[in-house]
């Protein structure tokens, strides 16, 4: 007996599943979503997730994929989305709640939306792999592991950790600075600084009262780990027979000469950043109050005045500058900056420092001019900055009528 | 034949600079484990590396070299966070769980 097979192949044209992406039902717009992804896992592709980023100015919507314990990003499934309920999964809320605060102080602090500027996806991924002791920024989303559960728990309970993976992004779209050497210590102290700033700022906390420490809570209750790393004082993270000794320097002495290789840690990028990250720590408290107003703005309007292969040194320059043009030659900001950097074993390169700081502090007869015209030169670049960031936002609002917003 | 496991990078990599790389003695093993082993290895080198579409890209990737000793001949595996064969990472967690039951 011959049998008729009935074989109907049917398969959604995707240029219907993109339109049905910007559907006003939300119902509708998380399965085509969902099969995007499942077809995009079938073909091995992953260039669906790069059309998504690529598309209209998001303001930084958050997707949350769960990998399941899977290392192949391919084949994670859709855990939460912006406008979805929470989901089940606690990892999944943690790190989109994480990405919500991140994308929030970016853009109430600094005036930053999203990573690029201009609303990029906010995507995690969560149940990386199996016992994975890392969370990491792969240039276009973030990846979080579980732990081991010995020694460390699941990375998305970190706040800083998820601020500083998200701040790589920051750093790719502005200095860019090379992930090597020098250039790569400032960039991991970059992220420190700005995650340890989300906290900060969550908490409401002063500089006087914050830790200072990045990843305490990716430690297991019964480790002896306190923190991944002290930005208050290097080198003091951990001290016990598990995990040795936290090799982070505090001074320019102590400048760790690694290979950049994979064994070096890429010349001692995760290493050498306990150098700037004091520097700030000392800044903001030289500074006082809260650390994201005025060492948080003078930090990040010297990441953007940087290129990749900027150095500590330079830095450190850029800094001094910044700090003088945003709130005034010879002030209290700037005095801290160069304190700070003295103090870890870096002179700021053309500043009045000959015979020690108090030289510095003293304002010369012939520098009063000098003074009030720095001064003035000041309002009005803060004057230009906010006529600059009220046409931005008219902009964003005229995007923001015309265009339709995804998933 | 001796195995070992070096982890660099990533969030702990202040960590990972100081603790020696992980090993297992092929031969100190149950027959069942080290027959485990060399499947998984065989499944390791079968499967080549991917590209490394992130490379130079991104922050706190870890990397992982694996190193075979067998018998004066050494072969030597590495790959890394964004670019990771199942196979590779199944011997990956397989050495990692082996050298933290010693």
């Amino acid at each position: 007996m011959s049998r008729t097979c009935y074989c109907l192949n049917c398969i959604t044209p995707p240029h219907i599943l993109h339109k049905l992406l910007e559907s006003s039902d939300k119902d509708i717009r998380q399965a085509a979503l969902n099969t995007l992804v499942t077809t995009a896992r079938l073909r091995g592709e992953r260039a669906t997730r790069a059309s998504f980023a690529a598309a209209a100015p998001a303001n930084g919507r958050r997707t949350v994929f769960d990998c399941q314990r899977s290392t192949q990003l391919s084949s994670a499934i859709v855990a939460r989305t912006e406008d979805g309920s929470p989901a089940t999964d606690d990892s999944a809320n943690r790190a989109f709640e994480g990405f919500g605060a991140t994308r929030q102080f970016y853009k109430e602090v600094l005036d930053r939306n999203s990573i690029d500027d201009r609303g990029m996806r906010l995507d995690g991924y969560v149940h990386r792999g199996v016992s994975f002791n890392n969370a990491f920024w792969d240039g276009r989303e973030m990846v979080f592991g579980d732990g081991d559960g010995r020694v460390f728990t699941d990375f998305t309970k970190s706040l800083d950790v998820i601020a500083h993976e998200l701040t790589h992004g920051v750093t790719e779209h502005t200095a860019g600075l090379d992930y090597h050497n020098q250039s790569g210590a400032l960039n991991e102290s970059i992220s420190d600084v700005f995650g340890s700033l989300v906290k900060q700022w969550s908490l409401h906390q002063t500089a006087a009262e914050a830790e200072w420490l990045i990843g305490v809570e990716v430690f297991t209750p019964g480790s002896e780990g306190d923190a991944l790393r002290s930005m208050k004082a290097p080198g003091t993270a951990y001290d016990n027979a598990l995990l040795g000794k936290d090799p982070q320097p505090d001074h320019m002495s102590k400048l760790m000469l690694l290979p950049d290789t994979d064994e070096g840690d890429n010349g001692g990028v995760h290493i050498n950043s306990g150098i700037p990250n004091r520097a700030f720590y000392l800044t903001a408290t030289g500074i006082g109050g809260f650390a994201w107003e005025a060492p948080g703005h003078i930090w990040y309007e010297s990441v953007k005045a940087s290129n990749p292969q900027t150095d500590f040194q330079e830095f450190a320059d850029t800094t001094f500058a910044k700090a003088g043009q945003l709130y005034g030659g010879g002030g209290v900001e700037q005095q801290a900056v160069l304190s700070a950097w003295r103090e870890v074993g870096i002179r700021i390169s053309g500043a009045l420092t000959a015979g020690g700081a108090g030289r510095f502090r003293a304002t010369p007869a012939g520098a009063g001019r000098e003074a009030e015209a720095l001064a003035a030169l000041s309002k009005q670049i803060e004057a230009l900055s906010a006529q600059v960031k009220a046409l931005t936002k008219d902009v964003g609002a005229l995007k923001g009528k015309k265009l339709s917003v995804g998933v | 034949m001796k195995v070992t496991l070096a982890t660099h990078g990533g969030q702990a990599a202040g960590i990972n600079l100081r603790l020696p790389p992980r090993e297992v003695e092929a031969d100190a093993l149950p027959p069942a484990a080290a027959a485990e082993l060399a499947r998984l290895l065989a499944a390791a080198r079968a499967t080549p590396a991917p590209k490394d579409e992130r490379a130079g890209r991104g922050g706190d990737v870890m990397s992982y070299t694996i190193t075979v000793d067998d018998g004066g001949q050494q072969t030597v595996l590495k790959q890394s966070d964004t670019a990771m064969t199942p196979a590779f990472d199944a011997l990956r967690s397989w050495l990692e769980k082996q050298s933290a039951t010693k």
